[in-house]
């Protein structure tokens, strides 16, 4: 539950978020719950960059044209890629999760996340040939 | 009293994530397909993009994924500033400022998108 830790000192808040970057001993559950926050807050962060790169549509033709000739450059492809990659996980770990609140696979979520893991990084690899190759 | 409201407040907020990230599943395929992924370069020309979203079709179901993406992002924030535990007052303050963010990037990304289909500005 969200508040289930109300009382706690502000140290102790701050370390129990700092281990979500903390690799060591990791089971999966908690993989897949830090995996889905940090996709999650990259998700959110990217949705107000693309509204603020579609906001150039509004200054006309050539704004939009400078910002496709930026937007097919090796380093923002790439980026493209992990942004896949992050879509990707975040939605069928989402998924899974919903499966799991809906008392559906709660048994086999382990192997669930596996095969969403496994999912995403075939589906990243395909997306990111038809992006190299368009 | 309280307690039992603030539960009820997070589980609905909780199952609103579950179904606008349902939503979210099909009209994020829906949006890369049709936008980047059957478009020569990945990318749609301006003309392309105007004739685009001026289909009134296409200006619906970008409106809907823009309402179902924005409310799942920020019940997404919600959550996770949730975690550091904050006191109910700074909680009201969260919900009132993420609800005002939410208004203004759905007006903002409308409003963008009915000055695009109209060829700009």
């Amino acid at each position: 539950m969200p508040n289930a830790d109300k009382g706690r000192v502000p140290a102790e808040r701050s370390r129990r978020v700092s281990r979500w970057f903390d690799p060591r001993g990791i089971a999966p559950g908690q993989l897949a719950f830090v995996l889905h926050r940090i996709t999650g807050l990259g998700l959110v962060f990217y949705l107000y960059l693309h509204l603020a790169v579609l906001s150039l549509l509004a200054r006309g033709p050539e704004a939009w044209d400078r910002f496709i000739d930026l937007a097919k450059t090796t380093p923002i492809l790439i980026l493209d890629v992990v942004l896949i990659f992050g879509l990707l996980f975040h939605a069928l770990n989402g998924l899974r999760l919903t499966l799991v609140s809906l008392n559906m696979g709660v048994r086999r979520q382990t192997a669930l996340f596996w095969g969403a893991a496994l999912v995403t990084v075939v589906l990243t690899a395909v997306a990111g040939w038809m992006i190299f190759r368009m | 009293m309280a307690e039992q409201k603030r539960r009820s407040k997070s589980r609905r907020a909780f199952w609103w994530q579950v179904i606008s990230g349902v939503f979210l599943v099909v009209l994020a395929t829906v949006h890369m397909v049709a936008n980047h992924f059957v478009v020569p370069g990945g990318l749609r020309t301006y003309a392309d993009v105007v004739a685009y979203i001026g289909t009134p079709a296409i200006f619906l179901l970008e409106t809907v994924f823009l309402i179902m993406v924005t409310v799942h992002a920020l019940l997404g924030v919600r959550a996770v500033l949730l975690d550091l535990s904050p006191s109910e007052t700074t909680t009201r303050r969260l919900d009132r400022v993420l609800v005002l963010l939410g208004v203004v990037t759905m007006i903002y990304a409308t409003g963008l998108m009915a000055v695009v289909a109209r060829g700009g500005l």
